[in-house]
């Protein structure tokens, strides 16, 4: 990878709060991450710990309760309306439904042209021209499937028009939130290498949230969990998957059964459920459910800290290699 | 497996002990569509035994949850069709009159569904949730029934359940609701637990969780589990036996072992192979199955899987396959012209006069 670059992608502090009648959630309670360029950084994490708020923030969908994202060294946060709306259409995102995220009464070679139309970055022949490429692109007959609305198509292929409609305005970086998981996994995998060949052609970088730890494994070169709000543990995915060292990582990865009955179900089991993110618990926020946890997890937040290349962990005892 | 029965003291039990517990033959359930007729179930058989547990999987739209809900008897009345034979410890499920199946419901075969929501009232507590069913079914009075229920959220796993049992559905988390419509699945100690799709969408901790919860509580109760999901991972790792379903049929069945080890249908391999495995490197290329399940209303003649199967010759677009059997395990069934063992190369091994 590129890991000696520059970032393309950071993320510095990230705070995003709710406010919840009198209560305040604190979805998102101060991350930082870089994404290089080429990358894929997949985010990993139970129900409510963020994911999605960060995609949001990161896209500007949410503002930012405080923290700093930036796009190839340049601020997003801070920028005035105008000048956002231009930065952002370098980062674009795509969702989980794919059907409701489609107008269902436009034609899909119109859908795919919305971002084209809105930003004014094309048009007449030049606009079709990128809309048929990046139909192509995604595996759709421009002529045949041009023409015809949503509800016309399976979901899979909904999710083939929404990833058309992203790269036309040729981002940089994509954010994919949970972009398969609604699909069967014979298109799910369909969905899963169209990315992978969409991201060399174009050189895309990627940040890819799901809660399915095999499918963001196949796609991600580093993998980034999340728990609560915090990060607790980021590295390249094989070791990742190989040599988690935060407690919770080790939870999650054993809780993931194989398609094999000789590897039966042996799994850390976690007690309880998470916290909520009102209240959340003092010093680590897992320390309610590790099994490791000591009286210092209670009063002192554990920092991300490197333990080894690229491989940072935030958890006071985390398992070191040999 | 235990045979310990306390749990099940208060109840009556079955009488007749032998014989399969639920037996379905050449099942057909069609609907009418505004399109016209949709066969969801197309032609299945399958017999499960006491205590046993059986998976089935298969894409979107195969027809699992019709399957399901068809040995349940669950189905509208109006605009669907069914033909063959459902019996479940000798009862007739197909066509049986209502006061038939509402003993069934509950005391004998009762279902857990993907989302908690659809089967939990919001606005009851669930105190009254489990012990209304109690009532209906057992002679327990109001105090023995709610012992029995605030016992039962205990035996799920949810914490406090004295007082848990005051609350109102929303009050809880995805994965303790969950819990709780497996409590009172369980209230009525049922012979048959439907489990569709009970754990997709929740977290993978809390699916081991209540997967481990199911597997415990069937022991303890000798309860046979029928768990539909697409997840081939939950079936590899929690089935004795598994049917794969493809556009209303099944096309293969074996015990899960067998499945696993030797499996002869195409599509079950394609399953497989197109599933993201947490053991592989990262950038593992996935082998995608092509194309998409056919439309029902108008299914292909021949092998239903026929266009995206990568072994198909020209008979299998003609004449669909018949269920038969391995030659080296007569449990193992599977409808498939160029099964994966014998040699693939278009040569048919089995001559199809012989079926
Ligand atoms: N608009 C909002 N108003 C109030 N709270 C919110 C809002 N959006 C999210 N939250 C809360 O923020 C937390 C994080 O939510 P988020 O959707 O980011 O989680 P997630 O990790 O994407 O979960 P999932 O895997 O279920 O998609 C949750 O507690 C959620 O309830
Ligand atoms: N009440 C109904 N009327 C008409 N068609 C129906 C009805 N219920 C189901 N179907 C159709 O029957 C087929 C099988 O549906 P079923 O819900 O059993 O699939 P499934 O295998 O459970 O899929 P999933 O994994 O999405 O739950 C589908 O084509 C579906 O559209
Ligand atoms: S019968 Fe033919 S088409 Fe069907 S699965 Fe077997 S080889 Fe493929
Ligand atoms: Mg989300
Ligand atoms: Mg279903």
């Amino acid at each position: 990878m590129s890991a000696e670059s520059t970032p393309l992608l950071t993320v510095n502090d990230l705070v995003v709060s709710f406010k919840k009648g009198r209560q305040v959630v604190q979805a998102v309670a101060g991350i930082s991450f870089d994404v290089f360029e080429g990358e894929t950084l997949g985010l990993v994490g139970e129900s409510g710990c963020g994911k999605s708020t960060t995609g949001r923030a990161i896209v500007r969908i949410e503002e930012p309760t405080s923290g700093e994202v930036a796009v190839e060294g340049r601020q997003l946060t801070g920028l005035g309306r105008s000048e956002l709306r231009k930065a952002r259409t370098s980062i674009q995102m795509i969702f989980q439904d794919p059907v409701s995220s489609l107008n269902p009464r436009r034609r899909v070679k119109d859908i795919v042209a919305e971002p084209l139309d809105i930003w004014k970055t094309a048009e007449g022949a030049e606009r079709d021209a990128i809309v048929r490429e990046m139909l192509e692109a995604v595996g759709l007959d421009p002529d045949v499937a041009g023409e015809r609305f949503p509800r016309e198509f399976s979901g899979g292929q909904c999710q083939r028009i929404s990833i058309a409609r992203a790269l036309v305005m040729k981002p940089k970086v994509l954010i994919c939130d949970e972009m398969v998981s609604a699909l069967d996994v014979s298109v799910q995998a369909q969905i899963l290498n169209l990315v992978e060949d969409l991201k060399a052609k174009y050189g895309l970088t990627l940040v890819f949230i799901a809660h399915d730890l095999a499918v963001v494994k196949n796609v991600s070169d580093r993998v980034a969990v999340m728990y609560l709000g915090r990060l607790c543990e980021v590295a390249p995915s094989d070791d990742l998957y190989a040599l988690p060292a935060h407690p919770y990582t080790q939870a999650l990865l054993s809780a993931v059964v194989e398609p094999d009955p000789e590897k039966a179900a042996s799994h850390v089991a976690l007690t309880g459920e998470p916290p909520s993110p009102i209240n959340p618990p003092s010093g680590c926020r897992f320390r309610t459910r590790c099994p490791k946890a000591e009286e210092r997890c209670a009063t002192e937040v554990p920092e991300l800290r490197e333990i080894a290349p690229r491989h940072q962990v935030a958890c006071h005892f985390p398992t070191l290699r040999a | 497996m235990s045979n310990d029965t306390t749990a099940t003291d208060a109840f009556p039990q079955a009488e007749d002990l032998s014989g399969p517990l639920l037996t379905v033959k050449d099942l057909r359930t069609t609907f009418s569509t505004p399109r016209g007729d949709l066969t969801a179930v197309d032609g299945v058989s399958l017999e499960l035994g006491r205590g046993e547990t059986l998976g089935i999987v298969g894409e979107s739209g195969s027809g699992k949850t019709v399957l399901s809900r068809s040995i349940m008897g669950l189905l509208p009345r109006s605009k669907t069709t069914q033909s063959g034979s459902i019996l479940f410890e000798g009862t007739e499920i197909v066509d049986a009159p209502d006061a038939t199946l509402r003993d069934i419901w509950g005391a004998k075969i009762a279902m857990v569904f993907q989302d908690p929501m659809t089967s939990l009232n919001p606005v009851v507590r669930i105190e009254r949730q489990i012990t209304e069913s109690l009532r209906l079914h057992t002679t327990m009075d109001k105090a023995e029934a709610k012992a029995t229920a605030i016992s039962l959220l205990g035996q799920v796993g949810i914490p406090s359940p004295a007082e848990r049992v005051r609350a109102y559905p929303f009050q809880l988390s995805g994965g303790m609701r969950q819990r709780v419509t497996i409590a009172i699945a369980l209230a009525c100690s049922p012979r048959l637990l439907l489990a569709d799709e009970p754990t997709t969408g929740l977290d993978v901790t809390v699916q081991a969780q209540i997967l481990d919860l199911l597997s415990s509580l069937q022991a303890e109760r000798h309860m046979a589990v029928i768990l539909v999901t697409h997840d081939l991972g939950v079936v590899a790792t929690r089935t004795d036996r598994i049917a794969v379903m493809y556009a209303g049929h099944i096309v293969e069945m074996a015990s899960t072992r067998r499945l696993f080890a030797s499996m002869a249908m195409p599509y079950t391999q394609a399953l497989l192979k197109s599933t993201p495995r947490i053991s592989d490197p990262s950038h593992t290329r996935l082998t995608a199955i092509d194309g998409r399940p056919p439309d029902l209303i108008n299914p292909p003649t021949g092998c239903a899987f026929a266009p995206r199967c990568d072994y198909a010759t020209e008979q299998c677009r003609i004449e669909a396959p018949p269920l038969r059997t391995a030659p080296e395990d007569p449990t193992h069934l599977f409808a498939c012209w160029n099964p994966l063992q014998t040699g693939h190369a278009g040569t048919v091994t089995t001559a199809k006069g012989e079926l």
